[in-house]
């Protein structure tokens, strides 16, 4: 079902922490909002299952209005980051916690409870207290009770943040198939981009209550709009020099450092402050604009390598390579940029 | 043993011998005093032997022969040696040589037999009133006279010259001796008295009210005021703490003032019609109805308390859920809070029974089990019996042994609370995430 959440405002005593949000969640899609904490995103998924009011704005499921309805009307699904499992029920009956407030009849119950958890690959665990669960099992626990009365749209809120990192993996891939299997439609809020990148169709990202960007996961890493969003996308992270414009050459702070810039960048005009983002996979021996520095750090990730430069201007580049360099701490290296890769950003952070 | 040992021993000490000077001993002296007959009659320490009407009348109920008692609660008059030098003190030898010479070992059954018999002696003296006093001197009586001994008091009797069967001196040594003495009387009297069962009905009754209402009136405040913004359920919670924090004396007191026949209650009905009366004491019902309620609030308010921070302790995502799970007030009070609720709900249960059980403050203060004995529970029944009440006359050991059975009564619900609660299971460690 298409969700749509129009001109939404949210507000905390004075504070307005949304402010005229809109957001479009077509039918079947998993939408990732990504952001750092603070920034409205839980918020916003309050918001649409009914459990903050809304100050602002408009929320639609497929044509219904449910903007003033309470949570209890609203057909959502929604899977906290603690799970908020009924201690005092085992699996079976937390699952079908919302069938019995609906007063369905018990075979009815049960039928559908079953086959939720074999969905969900819960089968053999359906009488045990969640205490007697592991975190992985909780998680799948809760998102059979969420999924158990069809919602129209799947809330997910922080899934993964209580997982330890292999049960994260696992759950991430097992989230987005339970997902594409039933076809609902999916709101994901996290924090963590990786997350955000692996599941979602599309990933809204927020700062301080504004959508900067919303786009498909590929689309975003490569073309993103800002110098927030290419920062936040990636790991590691993207690195930025700061320079003016010098013809079509951008020339960086305190250094006679001169790297070339695009048609566009260039238009800017001499002497124009901009800022340059490298990704690490951009920053290879083999690439042809070349720029020298001395190898500053080293982290051994296995099967790569990661490097930090630092140029003569004190400024640092990184890179990540494929394990098996000769490359040591302190070398001097001459490595190249790819050019047509280089994002350009004006000094408010917007792309050129 | 190691020296760790004796380290923790030593700290433990302190603390063991105030739980023996403060429960042990006491429990076990008032197991003690549950088998005596101990009474403001008969005092803490031993007694004498004395004859009076009282004992009279019990020997007759004992199975004494009644002739027997009424010869020992005659004066007999026995023409002795002590009585002939008493006379001779106070009449001068010539009289008593000669009561000496024509009465001496003689018994008579009353004053005047003798006086007619003295009034035939030459040296008698001339005013009547010495005859008397003569005669008087002669008095062997058992009757109102303390024996500090048995032997001494059996001698006493064997003077009046009453000839008693084993069997009889028994009875008249048990009846006769002021003191307490060892004895199971006291249980028999509780199973067999009427009084002892209506206390334990109206505990039963008691109990069962004062617990539902602190606990179900408990629940409400605590729910209520759980929905309530937060400044609010403050203020809702302050109040109904106050009856907890003020003292009793000072709580009954306003409720006296409510309630009596000038009071609140009374005033302001009268502008409807209504007749003043005392509203706590005007009948069982109203006593009943306001001992529940002074109780009940003062217990309402420890159940709100912990219900409160036992509500406060569900993690809000929960309440989100089940309200997203399509819960409406109702159906998440039912099925989300009660149920989480249910360990401070028994232990609550649990702890009031126990305190009620014991608990008489609130009602000595306010109808002292009036009117009549209608809400004289089991332990004001005991305080009544044994320490305080109208006639004076206080039974300590049959107190003790009323006070023992609620002793008994407690220890049994504890252990009876500690398997419904399954403690064990209770305190047992959550499982570790695999």
């Amino acid at each position: 079902m298409r969700i749509l959440l129009d001109q939404f405002t949210k507000t905390f005593g004075a504070t307005t922490v949304i402010d005229k949000m809109s957001l479009d969640i077509e039918s079947g899609e998993m939408l990732a909002l990504l952001g750092p904490s603070g920034c409205g995103k839980s918020t916003t998924l309050f918001a649409i299952c009914g459990i903050h009011r809304m100050n602002g704005g408009r929320l639609l499921f497929g044509e219904r209005d449910v903007t003033h309805l309470p949570s209890q009307m609203r057909n959502v699904g929604v899977v906290f980051q603690n799970y908020a499992l009924y201690p005092h029920m085992n699996a079976f009956d937390n699952i079908a916690f919302p069938l019995m407030i609906r007063k369905m009849a018990k075979p009815e119950i049960e039928r559908k409870v079953l086959a939720i958890a074999e969905l969900v690959h819960i089968e053999g665990l359906l009488k045990r207290k969640p205490a007697q669960l592991s975190g992985g099992q909780q998680q799948r626990v809760a998102l059979a009770r969420a999924l158990v009365r069809e919602p129209d749209i799947l809330l997910l809120d922080e899934p993964l943040a209580n997982l330890d990192a292999k049960l994260r993996l696992e759950m991430r891939s097992e989230i987005r198939r339970i997902q594409q299997e039933t076809g609902i439609s999916a709101v994901l809020v996290t924090h963590d981009q990786v997350e955000a990148m692996s599941m979602a169709d599309r990933i809204a990202i927020m700062d301080q209550g504004q959508i900067v960007q919303l786009a498909a996961p590929k689309d975003m890493y490569d073309e993103p709009v800002t110098d927030f969003v290419a920062s936040f996308l990636g790991n590691p992270p993207i690195a930025f020099l700061q320079g003016t414009v010098e013809g079509k050459t951008i020339r960086l702070e305190n250094s006679d450092i001169v790297l070339p810039l695009d048609a566009q960048a260039a238009k800017q005009g001499n002497g124009t402050p901009i800022r340059i983002g490298v990704r690490p996979e951009h920053f290879q021996p083999e690439h042809p604009v070349k720029i020298s520095g001395k190898i500053s750090f080293i982290e051994e990730q296995g099967r790569e390598e990661l490097f930090d430069v630092t140029l003569s201007n004190g400024m640092r580049l990184r890179s990540v390579q494929a394990n098996g360099g000769a490359f040591r701490l302190g070398d001097e290296v001459s490595w190249g940029l790819a050019a047509d890769k280089v994002l350009t950003f004006d000094p408010s952070g917007r792309r050129i | 043993m190691r020296r760790a040992h004796l380290l923790g021993l030593g700290f433990m000490t302190p603390a063991l011998i105030i739980v023996f000077l403060f429960f042990l001993a006491p429990v076990v002296l008032t197991a003690v005093f549950s088998f005596t007959s101990m009474s403001s009659g008969t005092g803490i320490s031993g007694g004498a032997y004395e004859i009076n009407e009282q004992t009279l009348r019990s020997l007759t109920d004992r199975g004494f022969p009644k002739a027997k008692s009424e010869k020992l609660g005659h004066d007999l008059y026995r023409i002795g040696e002590e009585g002939l030098g008493a006379v001779e003190a106070d009449f001068g030898k010539a009289f008593a040589d000669e009561i000496r010479a024509e009465l001496s070992g003689e018994l008579f059954e009353g004053r005047r037999d003798l006086e007619r018999e003295l009034k035939k002696l030459r040296s008698r003296p001339r005013s009547i009133r010495d005859l008397k006093k003569a005669a008087d001197l002669f008095k062997r009586s058992v009757l109102n006279t303390r024996f500090e001994s048995e032997t001494a008091f059996l001698d006493g009797v064997g003077e009046t010259g009453v000839e008693l069967t084993a069997d009889d001196q028994a009875v008249l040594v048990k009846t006769a001796y002021t003191g307490w003495s060892w004895t199971t009387a006291n249980y028999e009297l509780i199973t067999s008295m009427a009084s002892t069962w209506r206390a334990a009905k109206n505990t039963a009754f008691y109990v069962l009210l004062t617990l539902s209402f602190n606990v179900g009136f408990g629940l409400f405040l605590a729910i209520t005021t759980f929905y309530l913004p937060k400044g609010q359920a403050a203020i809702f919670r302050a109040i109904w703490i106050l009856p907890r924090i003020l003292p009793p004396v000072l709580y009954v007191m306003m409720w006296k003032w409510l309630t009596w026949d000038t009071g609140f209650l009374s005033i302001f009905l009268s502008n409807f019609g209504v007749e003043p009366r005392n509203w706590m004491l005007n009948s069982d019902i109203n006593a009943w109805v306001c001992i529940v309620l002074i109780n009940g609030f003062v217990g309402a308010s420890l159940g709100m308390i912990l219900f409160s921070s036992a509500l406060r302790a569900i993690p809000p995502s929960m309440l989100a859920a089940s309200e997203v799970d399509g819960a409406n007030r109702w159906q998440q009070i039912r099925h989300i809070l009660l149920p989480q609720l249910q360990w401070p709900i028994l232990f609550t249960t649990s702890y009031q029974t126990l305190s009620l059980l014991t608990s008489f403050d609130y009602i000595y203060l306010s109808t002292d089990g009036g009117p009549g004995r209608s809400t004289e529970v089991w332990a004001l029944y005991t305080f009544h019996t044994a320490l305080n009440n109208y006639g004076g006359v206080l039974q300590y050991g049959l107190g003790a042994a009323l006070a023992l059975v609620l002793v008994v009564i407690g220890i049994a619900a504890s252990l009876f609370y500690l398997r419904l609660f399954k403690f064990n299971e209770l305190v047992s460690q959550p499982r570790i995430e695999q």
